[in-house]
């Protein structure tokens, strides 16, 4: 599980119900990693597991599972969380999961119906192919769109302020980076302060919420990913597991901010929204 | 033909003519075609008398062609409107509509949208409401449960006045047959929709699903079009069905959008929204609302509504328009008459 971040956290607690729910609770035994969001320690964590010689490794996020399939291990890997494009590119055997497809032109629809876009601040993280991915998918929409991707590359999370300060956008995309959401906080309270609109693919669910955010649940996730683990502990081989896109997409409209910032109140958003936060 | 009541104003004998203007309907229309009774009044040689009689004439041509007359015992018409889009939107189209009838027919013409689709029959009959705006299924429906008879439809700006039910998906989601659709999220629009529902089913039934409980993980009703395109765009679903000018408008707003999704299935063309009325409604005043809809486009007036209504004219419709729902609803394994 890359970093702290609360969506991986609720992902992790739906997981750990359900094994529970199943009678799998007395004999499985579960060991953490919460590796910082850097190749090195994603690799670090998977060596680790292996080292303590674990009969499965379940991951939560694209850059762990891509670490985790890297290392060329042969212990059964459950991936949860994975945006569905990077997905698409795992073919080892003994991988399998549930990954989450959420259109990031959506986002950008109900965006430019709160607000005019001529200018998009993308925040992303490198080292992570998923956040990478939306903003080379952000950069082809902007054409179509007509506006401007910023791209606003973040290396730590205590770099956001920083990094914000001097970026003047007229929106802010949130990507699914684990690096990035470890300072969503920080990221929707300067937007919130300048007035500028944030839109996010991961729900904050203890945190702040941006703007717009269109997310998989991830309570859902974390309980495919436990019927997955459970029957190759019931000595169905991974391979035999069929990997699945995850359901129960949310769009969330924080209605409260965007009516404290003076925004446009798109009906289209209001009528779509599967959640309103008021 | 009428008898032709007598009036003060062009000094004919009858005492009661001009009230007969705000009376019946059907007294306004004796006078105007009562050729033999105006021929003879023209035949003295009183010039002043002959030109009163002119006066006389025109005044009562004024009086027909303008929206003075009322029909007494129809105080105002209560029409209902299916709620196929956000209701915000579809009111401020209706709105000028029903203005504009109440003008022509010197009758209030009130709005009121049906809460769902499936509720239409009920609360026609509860709500004694006059007509409605049906979609094709409804409209079925409603002609079959409540006697309704169709009069009217737009034709819609691209010269169409029927619309075909699509079956989408998102181009990235790899459904391409009813095969790859099996454990997948289907939205409809409403039970009783002919594209957003009937002609689903019926495709389902068609290709060997006939247990969609069964075949599908999850499905359920987004109660409008645009609603049930978002969703499967949004990913929210993953097979999504709505009519085809309801699609269309989104491309439209959007062009963008028809690079993510892809229609796998169209069904045959069906009437578009159609005005029904109640067929006990007085002969005349029905006469007059298809009169004043289909000659909307010859008035400035009713152009600019026609044109904040999304529309080129009004056409006349009739019930043989409706035998393809009939089909479809067949092929979907529904009987209209069983239907409660």
């Amino acid at each position: 599980m890359t970093g702290n971040i609360p969506y991986y956290n609720e992902m992790h607690h739906a997981f750990v119900s359900k094994l529970q729910r199943e009678g799998y609770a007395d004999n499985v035994k579960i060991i953490i990693q919460k590796p910082y969001p850097d190749p090195i320690s994603w690799s670090n964590a998977v060596r680790k597991l292996v080292a303590a010689d674990v009969d499965l490794i379940v991951t939560y996020g694209a850059p762990a599972t891509l670490s985790a399939v890297r290392e060329r291990i042969k212990i059964p890997i459950v991936y949860s969380g994975v945006y569905e494009p990077i997905a698409k590119g795992i073919k080892s055997k003994n991988v399998t999961g549930i990954s989450f497809r959420v259109p990031v032109s959506s986002l950008i629809r109900y965006l430019r119906g709160v607000t005019t876009v001529s200018s998009l601040g993308v925040i992303y993280n490198e080292a992570e192919e998923d956040s990478v991915h939306q903003l080379m998918e952000l950069m082809r929409l902007s054409e179509q769109y007509g506006f401007e991707v910023e791209k606003i590359r973040l290396k730590r999370p205590e770099d956001a302020n920083r990094m914000l300060s001097y970026k003047k956008t007229d929106a802010i995309f949130i990507t699914s980076s684990s690096l990035v959401n470890m300072a969503a906080d920080s990221i929707i309270n300067i937007a919130k302060a300048n007035r500028v609109p944030t839109v996010s693919l991961l729900s904050g669910t203890t945190g702040s919420e941006a703007i717009i955010t269109l997310s998989v649940k991830p309570g859902e996730q974390g309980e495919k990913a436990a019927e997955k683990v459970i029957k190759i502990l019931n000595g169905i081989p991974a391979e035999r597991i069929q990997a699945e896109s995850s359901r129960g997409t949310e769009l969330i409209f924080n209605m409260k901010e965007a009516n404290a910032m003076g925004l446009r109140l798109s009906m289209d958003l209001i009528t779509e929204a599967t959640r309103i936060i008021k | 033909m009428k008898m032709l009541p007598d009036c003060h104003s062009c000094g004919s004998r009858n005492p009661d003519a001009v009230s007969a203007k705000a009376g019946s309907y059907t007294k306004g229309i004796g006078f105007l075609f009562s050729q033999e009774t105006l021929d003879s009044r023209f035949h003295g040689n009183d010039i002043f008398g002959a030109k009163l009689k002119i006066i006389g004439l025109v005044f009562f041509i004024l009086i027909l062609i303008s929206p003075l007359y009322a029909f007494s015992e129809q105080k105002e018409l209560l029409i209902g409107l299916i709620p196929e889009e956000n209701i915000f939107k579809q009111m401020d189209r209706y709105r000028p509509l029903a203005a504009y009838l109440s003008e022509k027919l010197g009758i209030k013409v009130r709005l009121t949208i049906l809460s769902k689709y499936g509720d239409v029959i009920d609360r026609f009959a509860s709500r004694r409401m006059d007509g409605a705006f049906f979609e094709a299924f409804t409209a079925n429906l409603a002609m079959v449960k409540l006697n309704v008879e169709p009069i009217a439809r737009p034709m819609n700006l691209d010269g169409t006045s029927t619309i075909k039910g699509y079956i989408f998906v998102r181009k990235d989601s790899g459904i391409k047959s009813i095969k790859d659709m099996k454990d997948k999220i289907v939205v409809f629009v409403d039970k009783a929709t002919a594209t957003g529902y009937v002609f689903t089913i019926a495709f389902f039934r068609e290709n060997g699903v006939r247990d969609i409980d069964s075949y599908f993980s999850e499905y359920y009703f987004t109660g409008s079009h645009d609603s049930a395109v978002y969703a499967v765009l949004d990913n929210r679903a993953d097979i999504g069905s709505a009519g085809s000018r309801f699609y269309q408008r989104i491309i439209d707003k959007d062009p963008a959008i028809k690079n993510e999704l892809q229609i796998l299935a169209t069904s045959q063309e069906v009437p578009d929204i159609t005005l029904c009325i109640r067929r006990d409604l007085p002969p005349e005043l029905k006469l007059r609302i298809k009169e004043v809809l289909l000659n909307m486009d010859k008035d400035p007036t009713g152009k600019e509504v026609l044109k904040k209504f999304g529309a080129l004219r009004f056409i006349s419709a009739g019930k043989a328009d409706f035998k393809p729902v009939f089909d479809l609803a067949k092929k979907a394994g529904i009987d209209i008459i069983e239907i409660r």
